[in-house]
């Protein structure tokens, strides 16, 4: 409860949340409020919005709203997939190479800034071309482009742990490792894990956009990218194509940019009085 | 009495005007420099190896054929002035230009036309096997008579005789090299109006006036330049702005062709495309199920609306088309409309009807099957296509799943494994039915890992026959007969889906003029072409 009333104090991060909110509500009813495949043909092509349908009909003459709405479930559901697959391997890497450091640290950093020397976005570019456009294969790639950071982060703040009286201590008791990791670091350096999480979250998001915008998505999937690169020959005759899912990510990414802010305002005990 | 003074004097200044005009041999302005997009960039200049549509735009202005094309798909003079056929079609004698010299001052004769034929066009080009294929020998009895030496007739020689299908080669700078990695294939020395100066990857090529051009006077512009712009929206504002002044095949994407069209400096034609005659298909694996089934085959031809396809994809440049041979061809009498249309307006009930008919009933979920839809991966039509392929056959049962690879893996999966069910494509049928057609239906023409073949496996011992005869009869009467029945019989048989006929557009600044003035469009020599000012 504590934790609430401190949230709320933060405006910016209750506005986060209220969107957040409304994306996810829109990505939860898609398949009733708009039934039937998202690509299906519903009206003459290149109807413009808040007529009879709220956004307009794109070039194939496709609803843009339930576009919005499926692609929703897109974004959301690739966003958290590949953010917890990387915070996973990168907590695993990261919690490992802080708390044993030494040989392991140092074979497991190594191999983490392998992955971080290659740029983030054309190793993710690279994956999904090898891999074959899908669902599956975006969210591999986003996970492998993203984990070093969390695994970094992790093994800092396991290494700081590592030499604090209690966690001294415990070893002293003769607690195993797993005990001591689980039960006393991890929970301790739980709250810059789930803010970069949610940053995570959001950069997902973008990246999977941006791959759909070059045709590397998922052909078979609705997503905001996928509408913004379809429809960004029109810019200059259907300008709704490309400027409503251009909102609806520019809306989603800074949402979860806010909350994540105001997470961490709350979880950080330094912030608290800030 | 003023009005007539003033008259007077117009008529003055116009008559001093046109004393004051250039001295050439048609009284066209002499000068200026002609800018067009070529999208993409070509990765060689050398015509005589690859056909890849970009390379011919650029070395048709240096390398010319023996022969040029009217409208009417006619044969007219090139380098060769006038030709002979004998009467068994068995031999044919061209006689060729007096005075022609390449441009590094080096005459042209026979002898440079027999070795860019025999030991270039025969061997190297992708299609001057089937081309040549009947070409024994070339006799050159003096230096501007050339006699080719048939083993058959054969007709679709004369169509394939231009500078972008058959270009002419320096013989003296060919002969004893290794013809596929000879030095002048990126410094291409030719006959043609234009020289080449320099080529910046990524950027531009530069050609320059031949001044000793065997045309005299011609050609009237000083340079030519290829600009490269990856980028579709920049070769649209090159154009609007006048940096740019023309492009075609493409460069310009249809969604923009309209708004572009409506502004007073600028023209767009279809014309110039007579002897590409692209058609936009849907290709089949016929040997796999369900497509292996004619009846499902023809179910899907009559599902797809031509017209949706046409106004929505491809901003309604486009002809609905009826089978294997494009209208163009009309011309030279060897397409025939009477064959079973497949564009009904209720497609979609007559074909849910027919898959009944062929056995395959909707199961609980109302799906009579489910396959995957390959898209061909050149471009975002292609994707809209697919994507309203795929709601069509959701529509009469048929669940596609989209699939989207890169141009090698499809080309291996549709041309070398076979691995498809459906797929997407386009195909030119080019200047003759025998170059351009056959490849896709006959039998010898299934042949793993060369590409845009016949990959639907379909053939037929009737059809193959008529394509076999067709291709030695040189009546065009008789051999309009054959290609009408080959029409009927592969229409019915619906190895694939013809679509429509894809029509390019040529996007031009009106400053120009007589740019497009043959069938070949954009692969002409461009010695015409003249500023309006």
């Amino acid at each position: 409860m504590a934790f609430w009333r401190r949230f709320v104090r933060s405006r910016s991060a209750l506005l986060g949340l209220a969107v957040l909110t409304i994306v996810v509500v829109a990505a939860a009813t898609a398949p009733i409020a708009f039934s039937g495949s998202p690509f299906r043909r519903v009206d003459q092509p290149f109807l413009p919005p808040f007529g009879s349908y709220l956004f307009g009909t794109d070039v194939l003459g496709r609803d843009v709203a339930a576009g919005i709405a499926h692609g929703a479930r897109t974004s959301l559901m690739i966003g958290l997939l590949a953010t917890v697959g990387a915070m996973v391997v990168g907590t695993v890497m990261g919690g490992v190479a802080g708390y044993y450091g030494g040989l392991v640290d140092d074979v497991l950093m190594r191999v983490t800034e392998f992955f971080q020397t290659i740029p983030t976005f054309l190793f993710a570019i690279l994956l999904v071309a090898i891999l074959a456009p899908s669902i599956k294969s975006i969210v591999i790639a986003i996970a492998v482009v993203s984990w070093p950071a969390v695994a970094r982060l992790v093994r800092g703040e396991f290494m700081a742990m590592r030499s604090r009286e209690f966690v001294q201590a415990c070893i002293c008791l003769g607690m195993s490792d797993r005990r001591v990791i689980f039960r006393h670091i991890l929970p301790n350096c739980l709250s810059p894990i789930i803010v970069t999480g949610s940053l995570i979250v959001a950069t997902a998001i973008l990246i999977e956009s941006a791959l759909s915008f070059l045709g590397l998505g998922d052909p078979n999937t609705m997503s905001w990218g996928f509408m913004i690169g379809a429809g960004r020959t029109f810019l200059r005759t259907a300008w709704w194509l490309c400027t409503i899912p251009g909102i609806a990510i520019l809306l989603t990414v800074l949402a979860i940019n806010l909350l994540g802010e105001g997470l961490n305002d709350t979880l950080n005990p330094r912030l608290r009085n800030r | 009495m003023i009005l007539t003074r003033i008259l007077r004097c117009c008529l003055v200044v116009a008559l001093a005007g046109l004393a004051l005009m250039p001295d050439t041999a048609s009284g066209q302005k002499r000068g200026g420099t002609l800018v067009m997009l070529v999208q993409p960039e070509p990765p060689t200049l050398a015509s005589y190896l690859s056909t890849s549509g970009p390379i011919g735009q650029v070395t048709t202005k240096v390398y010319e054929g023996l022969l040029e094309y009217d409208f009417n798909l006619k044969p007219i003079p090139g380098l060769a002035q006038s030709w002979t056929v004998s009467g068994d079609g068995k031999t044919i004698s061209f006689k060729l230009h007096k005075g022609i010299k390449f441009s590094d001052g080096k005459p042209f004769t026979s002898a440079d036309v027999k070795f860019s034929v025999l030991e270039v066009l025969k061997k190297f080009h992708p299609r001057g096997a089937i081309t040549f294929r009947d070409v024994v020998d070339i006799e050159t009895p003096d230096e501007h008579t050339a006699v080719f030496k048939l083993a058959n007739p054969a007709p679709y020689l004369m169509m394939a005789l231009s500078g972008y299908e058959s270009p002419m080669l320096p013989k003296h700078l060919f002969e004893g090299t290794d013809i596929k990695n000879n030095k002048q294939a990126n410094s291409p020395v030719g006959t043609g109006p234009y020289k080449f100066v320099e080529w910046q990857r990524g950027q531009f090529m530069r050609f320059d006036r031949n001044p000793d051009y065997w045309k005299k006077g011609r050609p009237y512009l000083d340079r030519f330049v290829a600009r490269f712009v990856a980028d579709s929206a920049t070769r649209t504002a090159a154009i609007e702005k006048g940096e740019a002044h023309v492009g075609g095949f493409g460069a310009i994407p249809y969604s923009d062709v309209k708004a572009l069209a409506r502004l007073p400096q600028i023209e767009a034609t279809t014309r110039g495309y007579e002897m590409q005659s692209p058609i936009v298909q849907l290709d089949f694996n016929t040997t796999r199920p369900p497509f292996d089934n004619q009846k499902v085959r023809q179910a899907v031809s009559y599902a797809i609306s031509r017209k949706f396809v046409i106004d929505n994809v491809w901003f309604g440049f486009g002809k609905p088309a009826t089978g294997p041979i494009n209208s163009n061809f009309a011309v030279a009498g060897l397409y025939t409309p009477s064959v079973k249309s497949y564009n009904v307006p209720n497609g979609v009930e007559v074909a849910n009807k027919l898959l009944d008919e062929a056995g395959l009933r909707r199961g609980p979920n109302g799906i009579r099957a489910e396959i995957v839809h390959d898209i061909t991966p050149y471009g975002e039509e292609w994707q809209r296509y697919g994507e309203y392929v795929q709601q069509v056959l959701a529509e009469i049962g048929i669940k596609a799943t989209l699939r989207h690879e890169d141009v090698p893996t499809w080309l291996r999966r549709i041309y070398t494994d076979y691995d498809f069910q459906l797929t997407n494509n386009w195909i030119q049928t080019l200047a003759d039915p025998v170059i351009g057609v056959h490849r896709l239906y006959h039998t010898n023409s299934i042949r793993p890992g060369v590409v845009f073949v016949n990959g639907s496996r379909w053939a037929s011992p009737r059809t193959d026959q008529l394509m076999d005869m067709a291709t030695v009869e040189p009546d065009p009467a008789k051999r309009g007969v054959l290609y009408k029945e080959l029409q009927q019989l592969v229409v019915e048989a619906a190895p694939l889906v013809w679509v429509h006929e894809l029509q390019f557009v040529t996007v031009y600044n009106k400053q120009f003029k007589d740019l497009i003035v043959s069938p070949l469009g954009l692969y002409a020599p461009f010695d015409r072409v003249h500023l309006d000012k």
